[in-house]
Order: C-alpha cells, then structure tokens, then sequence
C-alpha cells in the first residue's frame, strides 16, 4: 500500500485526568472528504485541533507526506481552516481577507490578485470583493472565509462545524456549494460536524466519534446499513430497539425471543451471544412493511398516531409490550392510506436487515 | 467621551420635553458654560481689550518653548503609554477571567490613589541617591546615576504611570471584542505572530487606541503635579505656566488666554478622532 497523505498515529490528548482523545489512529487518502462526526465533547474538534497546531497532542503524532507536524507551529503548516464562528477580518474587505494569506506569504501583486479573482468566482462572490464583511450575511461570510482558506492551494481544508451558526435552507445550499468546491478543486477535507444529515450528504467518509475514540469508520452506508454498535446504530438514522432475549445461533443466524413472545429466527449477527443473553435487537423505522413479503417476520402492534410527510407516513405504534415504536412504512400511498387506521394490526420486518446488539 | 447619550431612545428623554431638563441644564450653563465664556472674555479684555495677550503667547520665544514642551510631553507619554499599556491590555483580555479581576482591580487601586502621594514616591525612587540609581550603581550597570529626575525622563515616567489605567481600560474593552478564533485563523492562513499582531490585532484594537490615546494626551496636555515635581523648571509645561502667570505675575489675562488655547487645542483633537474613528466605523463596521 502506498504512503498515506496524512495520517493520525496513536493520537492522545489529556486536559489534565480527563481524556478528550484516546489514541485516535487513521489514515486519510489525498483528495478525500472525511467527516469527524459525533456529539459534543466526543473528541473530533480536538483531534482537528491536533491537526491544525491548536493543540498539541499528549502522545501521537499527525503525519503529512510522511513527515510530522507536530514541531510546525500553525503558521507554518500550510493548512487551510473555516471555523465555526465567523473569523473574517472584519477590517479588511472581502478581497483583502481573500488576499491575505498569500500577503503574508510575500506573493507578487499581480498573482494576488489573479487568484483572489479565482477564489471569489469559486465561491459566486465576484461582485463582493470591496464590501466589508459586516455587511455580509452568515452564508456569504462562510464562503468568504472558504474562499480565504482555499487561496493558498493547501493540500488539507479543515472545517469546524462551519455551517452551524446558519438556518437551514442556507445550510443545504453551502452543503451543494462544498460539495461543488470539493469536486472542482480535489482538495482533501476534513470535515466536523455533529449533524448526520450533514455527514451523510457530504462526505466520502465518515469517523463516527464517541467519548475519545472512533467508534466506527465507513462510508454513510456502512455506518448505515452495517453500524458496527447500537451506538452508531442509534446516532446514525432512526431507530427502535425491541428487548429481545437470545435463543441460538447457528451460521451466524440467530434466533430471538421478543419481550411479547413472538420468537424471530434469521436475524443477522456478527457477534457471539450466550443462550439466554439480554440483547436489543434494532429495527430501522423504514424497515418495517405494512404486509407481509417472504422471509419477514410479524409483529403486533396498535398504531397510534401517523403524521404526513410528504414523502413518506411516520406513524407511532405501540407494541404488545408496550413500547412506542417509530414506523416509517416505504411503501405505496394507497397501501399506506388503507392501511394506517388506528387500529390493531401485525407490521413486518425482514430479520436480516435487523441488527442485534448486546443490551 | 459621551457624545453617544444624546442619541438615547424617545423613551429615555423627559416627559415633557426641555421642561423636565432645566435644572440640570440651569447647572450645566452657571458651571460650565459661564466659566469658559468668561475666561475667553478675560483673555480678550485684561488688561484692555485686544488680541494683545494672543500675540504676546504666540509671539514670545519663552512661551513658544513652553507651548512646544507640552505637546512634546503630552506626545511622547502618550506614545509610551500606549506602548506600555498594549501588553497589559492584551493579557488582562485572554487571562482567565478570575486572575484578570484582580489584576484590573490592582490597576484601579493605584489610580485610587493619592497623585500626590505618588508623584512624591516616585521623586524618592528617581532622585540620584534614589532606589533606582542606587541599585544599578551597585549591580555595576552605571558608574555615574542617570539624570532621571527634573528632565522630560522623570515627567515621562511619572505621567506614563498616571495615565496607564487610562489607557488600559478602553483598550481592554477593544481588545475583548475581538474573537480569539479571529487570531488563530490569522496563523492557519500563514501569518506568523508578527504578521498577525501588525496586520490584524492592531488594525483592530484602533478605535481602542484612539479613544484611550485622546484621554491621555488631553489629560497631559494639561497636566499640573507631576510636570511641576517631576520635570523641573527647564521643562515647564502650559499648566504650570498658567499657575505661574496667575499666581506669582496676577496676570489674568495672559493665564485666560493660555486655558482658551489649550481648551480649543483639546476640543480640535476630540472632533478629529470622532472623525477618524466614525468615519472608521460606517466603512469599516467595526
């Protein structure tokens, strides 16, 4: 295998007796959109930190090339960073903050110029070059200071939570433009964010993190379809978990009893549980048919309340044993409208699209 | 200082207008506004009427030297001032908020107290048998002691102590503004610390400046102890020049028209900065 671009070796970072990072290790290809995802406190801005000299890591070490960074202070990296606040200088114009980085870099007139053009039309702000960021918006500022970030051509674009402070529709219009920026200028990013959608829709990769460390690294689909703990499972998309108590196992197939009784057999496991273990077995509320297909197991529930969404019905069911569960049955209209009256009724699942996880 | 109180929401004004005002502006105009009108009309009319007590200023040699003194003075502590008190803005800013309380409540407590008490203190450590001579005499630094006391040093030195709280406290509330992340995006875009002190902290703690700068140059340009203790009679400055005209000379009309020039001198530099630094603010949004 060939040298990776940059990789994160064994990186710990300890803010006295707490562990904000436990021996994070990953290897990061050129050109690749990563996401540190997870909730607050769970470890991903520090790492970023680590990476942009913010912070210097307790043990470990960030690799560029193969070569360290740890002893380069932060100027000197050669990184590029949009951060979650606003951090435009706010006495300078818009071309002279795009201008910036390569001033300080001592680059010739003429190029500073041509490449400010460059960077304002890759971000749509051609016409803004002499406003002051004050009289920007959220999301023209965001651009701005992607803009400045990219004037260097750094090999690695750091963002920290950098749509945050926005609404939502701005969000999903930046989300479309970094995406765009990503493809036109094959910039390696790595990206923090605690919003799933956000990882989702954006990035190559995502890192899932939890108290310090990588819980699961994947693409959104295997974190999706195949999460490797009930954490991501429940971090990740939507989910219910039915109390389930495990019966056997045999070829990897195991076989369930559910707290209402009903025994469920073919569900897909990757781990070892005893005869008689306590387990929660997640089902994805999309997960669920309103009719029977072959190989899907039933369940009995009364429905008690559906919303409309437009694409799809959500309806809360409560089940025999009287846990509320999310349904989000893809299916039909016409099915969907027959179908959800308030009423008792049998929903099915496919077990192998189930996943058990210890309780 | 408070030009901005004017512009206070309707709310805020009296209920009937004016009315609700008089007394305060019966005062205002019975101690402030007779005073300065009458002093303007001493300085035009003692001892007769003329212009003669402007030019007798304007054109004696003497009093040249001394309107030079002062603005050189009133410069050169405020220059030092600002250098001085930049760093301890700075780090009152980023201190952990608790430390910071009781650094600034040192500062406040120094400018509690008394100005006399401390110019004199400050004679005892310049003087050439003083503390300072003294202790670089004995580490072998100096061989003679330094001049530090009745020269533009010792005035330097003592002002520079007075006014730093000054200084100090607008700059803080500037510095504050500034969002920490502001200078560690300065750095990832390259800036070494130089750069991004130059080029972004400074720029940016200007309005800070200014404002602090205005007080202490206004508060030097008239200043009277510490010149007069401090600086000797060489190096005599427009305050004690007015003291000496009107106290030793009874000359009132020559002391009147050196406190109308330092007050237009004063109110000149007030309107220039709320230019520069309103100017600064519908461009700049700072």
């Amino acid at each position: 295998m060939t040298e990776p671009f940059l990789s994160i070796r064994d990186l710990r970072k300890a803010f006295g007796s707490f562990v904000a990072v436990h021996d994070v290790t990953i290897d990061i290809p050129k050109g690749e959109f990563l996401t540190f995802l997870g909730p607050s406190g769970s470890g991903k801005s520090t790492t970023l930190y680590a990476i942009a000299g913010f912070q210097h890591p307790t043990s470990g070490d960030v690799l560029l090339e193969g070569r360290s960074l740890l002893s380069v202070p932060s100027h000197k990296r050669n990184i590029g960073m949009v951060f979650q606040r606003y951090t435009l200088f706010q006495h300078l114009t818009v071309a002279e903050n795009v201008a910036f980085p390569l001033r300080v870099r001592r680059r010739p007139d003429a190029e500073v110029k041509r490449k400010v053009a460059e960077m304002l039309s890759l971000v749509r702000l051609e016409s803004f070059g002499t406003r002051y960021p004050g009289a920007l918006s959220g999301g023209q500022q965001q651009r701005v200071a992607l803009a400045r970030a990219l004037a260097y051509d750094p090999p690695i674009l750091l963002m920290d939570e950098p749509l945050s402070a926005l609404d939502k529709k701005l969000r999903e219009e930046i989300q479309a433009e970094i995406r765009r920026i990503h493809r036109e200028t094959g910039v390696t990013i790595l990206y923090v964010t605690h919003d799933q959608d956000e990882a989702l829709h954006l990035s190559d990769h995502i890192a899932l993190f939890r108290d310090g460390r990588i819980e699961q690294i994947g693409t959104g689909e295997d974190l999706y379809l195949r999460p490797a703990s009930e954490f991501v499972a429940s971090f990740i998309g939507n989910s219910n978990f039915l109390p389930a108590e495990h019966l056997e196992t045999v070829n990897g197939s195991a076989t369930i009893r559910l707290a209402d009784g009903s025994v469920v057999s073919g569900v897909r496991i990757d781990q070892d549980f005893s005869h008689g273990q306590k387990t929660r077995l997640m089902v994805r509320p999309e997960a669920f048919r309103l009719r029977p297909g072959p190989a899907t197991a039933g369940l009995a529930v009364e429905f008690i309340d559906t919303a409309f969404f437009g694409e799809r019905r959500r309806v809360i069911a409560r089940t025999a044993a009287g846990q509320e569960i999310d349904v989000r049955p893809t299916s039909d209209m016409a099915e969907a409208q027959e179908g959800i009256a308030p009423s008792r009724q049998q929903i099915f699942f496919d077990p192998a699209a189930a996943f058990l996880f210890p309780a | 200082m408070s030009g901005n109180l004017l512009h206070r929401p309707p709310i805020l004004r009296g209920p009937d207008g004016i009315g609700g005002a008089l007394p305060a502006l019966i005062l205002i105009i019975l101690f402030f506004v007779v005073p300065v009108v009458a002093l303007l009309l001493r300085s035009v009319t003692e001892p007769v009427p003329g212009l003669q007590n402007y030019a007798t200023l304007f054109g004696h040699g003497t009093y040249a030297r001394v309107f030079f003194n002062t603005f050189l003075v009133a410069t050169v502590v405020t220059a030092v001032t600002v250098i001085v008190a930049f760093p301890v803005a700075w780090m009152l800013a980023i201190m952990p908020p608790a430390l910071g309380s009781i650094v600034f409540g040192i500062i406040i407590l120094s400018m509690w107290t008394n100005l006399l008490t401390r110019t004199y203190a400050w004679m005892v450590l310049l003087q050439r048998t003083g503390v300072i001579n003294r202790t670089l005499m004995d580490i072998g630094l100096i061989s003679e002691p330094l001049p530090l006391i009745n020269n533009l040093t010792g005035v330097t030195i003592g002002m520079v102590y007075i006014m730093l709280p000054f200084m100090i406290l607008p700059l803080v509330g500037t510095l504050c503004a500034i969002d920490p992340m502001t200078l560690r995006a300065a750095a990832l875009c390259g800036a070494s610390p130089f750069d991004a002190f130059r080029r972004i902290l400074l720029p940016l703690s200007l309005p800070g400046i200014a404002a602090g700068g205005l007080m202490v140059f206004v508060m030097s340009l008239g200043y009277f102890v510490t010149p007069t203790l401090l600086g000797g009679t060489s190096n005599m400055m427009l305050a004690g020049m007015i003291a000496q005209m009107i106290q030793s000379l009874l000359n009132w009309g020559l002391g009147s028209a050196a406190a109308f020039i330092l007050l237009l001198v004063t109110m000149a530099l007030y309107a220039l900065q709320l230019r520069l630094v309103g100017a600064k603010r519908m461009t700049g949004g700072i």
